[in-house]
């Protein structure tokens, strides 16, 4: 809250930092200003207006700065470039032109730190604000260290920190070391030397190499979060109001996880007097109030509708003031004043106390349902503080749990939490953990077949059977798993253990991917957007060194799990396959043969006449007549549907005929079919208007012509589909616009 | 409230994680109820004094059971349809056309209910007849020939095509005690066959629920079997075994029902289906995902246009308008992120490939030893995971390999975890869980399988400053074993079943009542309310001795404290101590310095700082002026001290 920044970058903008070296295919300021813009927009993204920041340029072919109009020596080629300040997008476009390499040298880094280091003094006077000045710079320059005392002395009196990141500096901690300094002309390593000096005499300095410093850019920060306190009240057992021996303990609950959520982003439009859409917009001086430029909110608006078979259409609008609230009860819908409506709340009284306990061994995580908390006891509650932790402490020692209902404020809906303790063993914490448990509604109930047998259809079991593993199988699993452990993946210094991927080394890659581009973009529009940073999808495969290390265990598995893809073309094949049976294998094609039903589709059961039609259709000509008659029935269905009473019978009829033509590999059947369709709905030709019909129920179930990517035989390719449909839907759009108003 | 498909009421939590149109198909279920109506199933019980004996007939029993299938599926499922079919009645029923006997197309088939989403109207009918024994209509009325079994079907058949024509789920619940409805007629038993087959090609499953009475046993093989087929959806290996209903082992023939008829209450949808699941490079099997565990919330609030004869629900309709409230179509509008007071702006591609982080998929990259999964680990509901063997031959013996293993051993998969296209990637861990019946099963009311249990990303896991805990005090301790030892929960388990959600029976408790005009209840029956006189009763003599000893202790420890603190107040300097107690860093003052402050009116001479501190402490609102904070703090004060 009351953190004021105020730090000012020193950029050496130096003819050499154009240069490349190390390897690097860009430039020394290239490289370094990864760093500074990486900082900068992080503190555009805060939009704190207490957090300000300045720029200087070093080696600057202009000199423009204080001390130098004062007339002192040796603050040539310095030039402020943005005095201290708020940072805003603006600022930062603004500065962004502003720095480029320039075609001098000779700029003393010392006196543009003294430079840096009177605007902070000028800018904080002796308010509370936490100061800065970071200096990039690759050293090349010479440098007067004469006053080195003075300046470090200074710095610290003002309280300042000093952050000197050396593009190509030593760094023995990072492992960093220039074997080749000739590049530089003499001075480079003195200069080097110079700036550590300084940065040793600072009481608060930091002193690094640029590899390092870009390195870490990819580390995701994590946005530190105030705990929040959910509850502040008695944990019970039994009622205190009733019996004066109920136990009740003063606590406090916090949150210990909380799901991070991506930044939202917004909707938007773009500003159509403001031209078109581009990702970059350049400034209009008079235009730079909020809402950016180019793009504006966009608002939702609600609009309600009922049927009224007398309005056109069989709808007509309502105004959301007429209209009451409710509830549905099935279809039923149930009117509620506005008096009415709390009284289907449940009144609950805030409250934590706990049902009964049970062991350890009767929970399974998988039942959580989501986020956990963190209970302890009230600060300075001398009562509260032994009573919970007589509590944690029994609750270890018996492995139990306790059981608790909770409520977290008046009103609020009831929870079952499970409260799991932790003692200050190791740690050197004590709390109770809680997690959620489900309801009684919140369990369906779906049966699964067993996974260690196989019941056959006369009852009896099989233990040995394609489905089940065999011997090997299980052995080969077992060592596969044993092999792929990840507790001891590592060992530290002291030769413990280390496991692999612990929470603490995963991070959230949506949130960090769209946060590292949304900063790359604020600084360089154009630039196209980069892959994901290593470090963010580190998890999303098994590491090589375990795998190397499990190879033999692996080759045994694979061998033993004889696994077979099944071909892409058998899965979608349905029909030709056996027949099919009921549970008595009754030969239920014969009984249907005998019916002699297979002549005509009758429109009542047409999609059971319909497939075993084409089940035992022995040539193409009744294939063509069963598809033939099943179109009638459609469009009879369509031409019979007042309003849309049949269009999903209809749709039902084409899905079966689509799905059993693809089958069948003929899908230029259907696809002729579709074509006169569409034609006969849109026209009218139908008995009235059916465009809803092909807009909702065949384009919006995805019913449209079977492609080359369902059917190898259709002669429709996947684009040629997608344009039907698209042309079709922006006429309908335009149309229900036209209609509408 | 509803879940699976149904979109706009797609809980908030998943964001984005909508379900995508692998399945087109409305995924909604419908289940039609054909309950016999013959002479034994109308027979009462007999009536004996004991409290156990039976109290229904069968068809009481079915009815019941169809009653309380409707209610539950107005809070579980209320975008599904049920229906009730009666069939071997005197009187026949479809739809507007009534007639006696063999009047309609369907004789001896009264449609009691037509499928449909319920509605009050139905509800009321059915719970007439069930609690009341009202049955104005004489539907229980049993024909004197039985029904053909080809006409039910066919009916039910007509039934599930106007009504539910594209329900991804269309079930017909067969409740009877007939084994063999037709004899030794061999035309009629064919043409069931054949009517059977018909809907088993329209795609409506047939679950059969056969109660068996008075010992007999139910022979499917005599009738049913040519009726019913295998459901080609199922797993592979998967029969489901038929469960008759029976009254005995202290089990009404009416919970018997229910029972069976639960377990098949929900459809099981998948959440996805044939899912990668890469155990090793080179090594896939295929997965289907399922959701047994979702927290239910009551129904949103609805606009209800009362201007016509019928309430009826207003259909909302969300158009987007730009700031001239000019309408925007859906192709102008694109996203942009917020940053430093402008927008950020990416074009829809790029946006694409930003949330690409891979491609959906389960894969494996280690084992823990389950011990490593910290206990504080949990983020959100878990997935269930069973293998199927459409896309790997094979994948389910080594999925059933891995799940022995991973029991045997005590250890959990780590994993990344893509479940859709476009769904951000998590890492879970993948948790095996026993079989339901046997004796060590943790979770008798869930399958047995593998889980996918999200574990929380490093940004998820808030920082909380814990003090060092006080020396434990072995006495206390020893004496809450006690207690904890004598308030195990029945069965030493957390079974949910046993605890419904209060705010969700209330709320359709006092719906229902609307609904139907009754009274509305005036309490609840809330089992998660602790059974405080049991308590009382079982370890109230502890508490109280347990207590006793506390006071003692907490009288010792403040006393130590104040000791301690005395002897550092002697080191600081005078001038320090002499500083009122309200000087002290907010946070730092206790409940009972707080209090004392109140009470001596002299909160006031605290600094905005101080009590900003105080009042972030206790996890109250900060913000505003000095009065606001200080009316913030006293209020806090009054409320919990």
């Amino acid at each position: 809250m009351a953190d004021k920044e105020a730090t000012v970058y020193v950029v050496d903008l130096g003819e050499s930092m154009a240069d490349c070296h190390n390897g690097r295919d860009e430039s020394d300021l290239d490289f370094a200003m990864r760093y500074v813009w990486d900082k900068i927009s992080a503190t555009v993204a805060a939009s704190r207006k207490t957090w300000t920041v300045g720029l200087v340029g070093l080696n600057t072919e202009e000199t423009d700065n204080a001390q130098d109009r004062e007339g002192l020596e040796g603050y040539e080629n310095i030039s402020v470039l943005q005095d201290i300040g708020p940072m805003t997008m603006s600022s930062l476009r603004d500065v962004r032109s502003l720095i480029q390499p320039s075609h001098s040298y000779g700029g003393d880094a010392i006196s543009a730190v003294v430079v840096a280091l009177s605007m902070i003094e000028a800018f904080t006077k002796k308010l509370k604000y936490k100061r800065r000045i970071i200096l990039v710079t690759n050293g090349e320059s010479p440098i007067d260290d004469e006053s080195l005392e003075d300046v470090a002395s200074r710095l610290n009196h003002s309280n300042i920190e000093l952050v000197v990141i050396g593009v190509d500096f030593d760094d023995p901690d990072y492992g960093f070391k220039e074997e080749d300094k000739s590049r530089a002309k003499a001075c480079r390593a003195k200069n080097e030397k110079i700036l550590r000096k300084l940065v040793e005499q600072c009481g608060n300095g930091v002193f690094g190499t640029m590899a390092q410093a870009v390195e870490e850019l990819a580390i995701p920060r994590i946005k530190p979060v105030r705990p929040f306190k959910a509850y502040d009240g008695a944990l019970t057992l039994g009622d205190p109001s009733k019996y004066p021996s109920a136990l009740s303990i003063h606590v406090e609950r916090y949150f210990k996880t909380k799901r991070a959520m991506p930044p939202p982003a917004s909707t938007v439009v773009v500003n159509t007097e403001h031209g078109g859409l581009s990702q970059s917009q350049t400034l209009d001086e008079e235009d730079t109030e909020m809402g950016g430029i180019g793009f504006s909110g966009v608002k939702q608006m609600r609009t309600y509708r009922v049927n009224d078979p007398d309005a056109p259409g069989g709808k007509r609008d309502v105004e959301f003031e007429d209209l009451a609230k409710g509830y549905q009860y099935g279809r039923t819908v149930v009117p509620f004043s506005e008096s009415d409506l709390p009284i289907t709340k449940l009144e609950t009284k805030k409250v934590f106390t706990i049902l009964g306990f049970v062991p350890f061994s009767s929970y399974q995580p998988f039942i959580n349902l989501g986020e956990t908390g963190i209970i302890v006891a009230q600060k300075l509650n001398e009562e509260a503080e032994l009573a919970l932790s007589a509590l944690i402490h029994a609750l270890h020692e018996l492995e139990s749990y306790a059981v608790a209902r909770y409520v977290q404020k008046d009103g609020a809906q009831p929870q079952i939490l499970l409260l799991k303790p932790n003692p200050a063993l190791e740690e050197e914490f004590e709390c109770l953990y809680d997690v959620p448990l489900p309801f009684a509604e919140d369990v369906r109930s779906y049966q699964f077949p067993p996974l260690d047998k196989v019941l056959t259809v006369t009852g009896s079991v099989i233990k040995e059977h394609r489905l089940l593993p065999s011997q090997d199988l299980n052995q080969a699993m077992s060592d596969f798993v044993d092999a792929m452990d990840l507790s001891g993946y590592d060992e530290d210094e002291d030769g413990k253990p280390v496991e692999y991927a612990p929470i603490d080394e995963t991070y959230n890659p949506t949130i960090h991917r769209i946060n590292q581009a949304i900063r790359a973009r604020a600084v360089d529009p154009e630039a196209p957007i980069g892959p994901p940073a290593e470090i963010l999808l580190r998890f999303s495969k098994p590491h090589e060194k375990i795998i190397d290390r499990a190879k033999p265990e692996i080759e045994a598995l694979i061998d033993a799990a004889k696994i077979k893809k099944v071909p892409a073309k058998a899965q979608g094949r349905r029909g030709r396959k056996e027949p099919v049976k009921p549970l008595s294998g009754l030969d239920i094609d014969a009984l249907l043969g005998e019916t002699k039903r297979a002549t005509a589709i009758s429109a009542d059961n047409a999609v059971p006449e319909f497939k075993q039609m084409l089940a035992t259709a022995a040539d193409d000509a009744t294939v063509e007549r069963a598809a033939k008659q099943m179109g009638e029935i459609v469009r009879k269905l369509v031409r019979d549907s007042f309003a849309d009473l049949f269009y999903a019978r209809a749709a039902e009829n084409l899905r079966v005929m689509r799905d059993q033509l693809i089958g069948l590999e003929v899908p230029g059947l259907y696809n002729g079919f579709l074509k006169g369709l569409k034609k006969s709905l849109l026209s009218g030709e139908l008995n009235g208007d059916r465009r809803e019909m092909w807009f909702r129920y065949v384009l919006g179930a995805h019913l449209g012509l079977i492609t080359q990517d369902e059917s190898e035989v259709s002669d429709v390719t996947a684009d040629q589909a997608k344009e039907v449909c698209r042309a079709d839907v922006s006429v309908y759009v335009e149309e229900c616009r036209l209609t509408a108003g | 409230m509803a879940w699976g498909g149904d979109e706009d009421r797609r809980p908030e939590d998943e964001g984005e994680e909508e379900l995508d149109e692998v399945d087109y198909k409305t995924q909604k279920d419908a289940v039609l109820f054909a309950i016999d109506v013959n002479e034994s199933m109308l027979v009462q019980p007999p009536t004996t004094h004991s409290k156990k004996a039976e109290k229904d007939s069968p068809i009481a029993a079915a009815l019941k059971c169809a009653y309380q299938f409707m209610q539950q599926r107005i809070i579980a499922q209320p975008k599904d349809m049920m229906g009730i079919l009666l069939f071997g009645t005197d009187k026949s029923r479809f739809r507007d056309e009534i007639g006696g006997r063999g009047g309609t197309g369907y004789p001896h088939c009264y449609l009691f209910t037509d499928l449909d989403v319920p509605a009050a109207e139905d509800v009321k009918c059915l719970k007439l007849l069930v609690e009341e024994g009202e049955d104005p209509d004489e539907v229980l009325v049993p024909a004197k020939e039985p029904a053909a079994m080809a006409n039910v079907l066919f009916c039910a058949n007509q039934v599930f095509t106007t009504n539910a024509a594209n329900f991804g789920s269309r079930r017909l619940f067969i409740i009877t005690d007939n084994d063999n409805p037709h004899g030794n007629d061999k035309t009629a038993k064919s043409s069931a066959a054949v009517r059977a087959k018909d809907l088993y090609d329209l795609g409506v499953a047939i679950e059969l629920f056969p109660i068996s009475q008075g010992g007999k046993k139910f022979d499917v093989s005599k009738f049913y079997d040519d009726i019913i087929y295998r459901d080609p959806a199922a797993e592979a290996g998967s029969l489901d075994e038929l469960k008759t209903s029976k009254a005995g082992d202290g089990l009404s023939l009416l919970n018997s029902l229910i029972s069976n008829i639960n377990s098949k209450q929900t459809p099981k949808r998948a959440y996805f289906s044939n899912l990668q699941f890469e155990l090793a490079p080179n090594l896939t099997i295929s997965i289907k995902g399922y959701m047994p565990l979702h927290r239910q919330h009551p129904a949103r609030i609805c606009y209800v246009w009362l201007g016509g004869e019928q309430p009826q629900l207003a259909q909302s309709e969300t158009i987007k308008v730009d700031s001239e409230t000019r309408t925007v179509d859906k192709s102008e509008v694109t996203k942009a992120y917020k940053f430093g007071g402008e927008y950020i702006h990416f074009k829809p591609e790029e946006a694409a490939l930003l949330k690409n982080l891979g491609s959906k998929g389960l894969r494996l990259i280690g084992f823990k030893p389950r011990s490593l999964l910290p206990t504080w680990a949990s983020v959100k509901k878990s997935i269930f995971i069973f293998p199927s063997e459409e896309h790997y031959v094979g994948s389910t013996r080594v999925f059933s390999a891995l799940w022995q293993k991973l029991l045997a051993a005590d250890k959990v998969g780590i994993a990344w975890f893509i479940a859709r296209d476009n769904v951000n990637p998590v890492m879970v861990a993948i948790i095996p869980s026993r079989t339901p019946d046997e004796e060590a099963s943790e979770t008798p009311f869930l399958p047995a399988g593998l889980w996918l249990y999200p574990l929380p990303f490093a940004d998820d896991v808030r920082n909380v400053e814990l003090s060092a805990p006080p020396r434990p005090a072995d006495e206390l301790t020893d004496k809450m074993r006690e207690i904890v030892q004598n308030l195990q929960l029945p069965r030493a388990m957390y079974n949910p079943q046993k605890y419904p959600n209060p705010s969700l029976q209330w709320h359709y408790k006092v719906l229902q009542a609307m609904a139907l005009d009754e009274d509305v209840p005036e309490a609840l029956d809330d089992a998660t309310m602790p059974k405080y006189k049991q308590i009382e009763k079982r370890v109230g003599g502890y508490l109280g001795e347990w207590k006793e000893a506390l006071a003692d202790k907490a009288g010792a420890l403040m006393k130590n404290r104040a000791v301690k603190r005395e002897a550092e107040d002697d080191d600081a300097p005078a001038a320090k101590r002499a500083k009122p107690a309200a000087k002290a860093a907010g946070s730092q003052m206790s409940n009972a310095q707080l209090k004392q402050a109140l009470e001596q009116d002299t909160l006031k001479k605290m600094t905005v700082a101080q009590l900003r501190d105080v009042l972030a402490s206790k996890g109250v609102s900060a913000v505003g002026k000095k009065a606001d904070l200080l009316e913030k703090l006293e209020q806090w004060i009054e409320e919990n001290v």
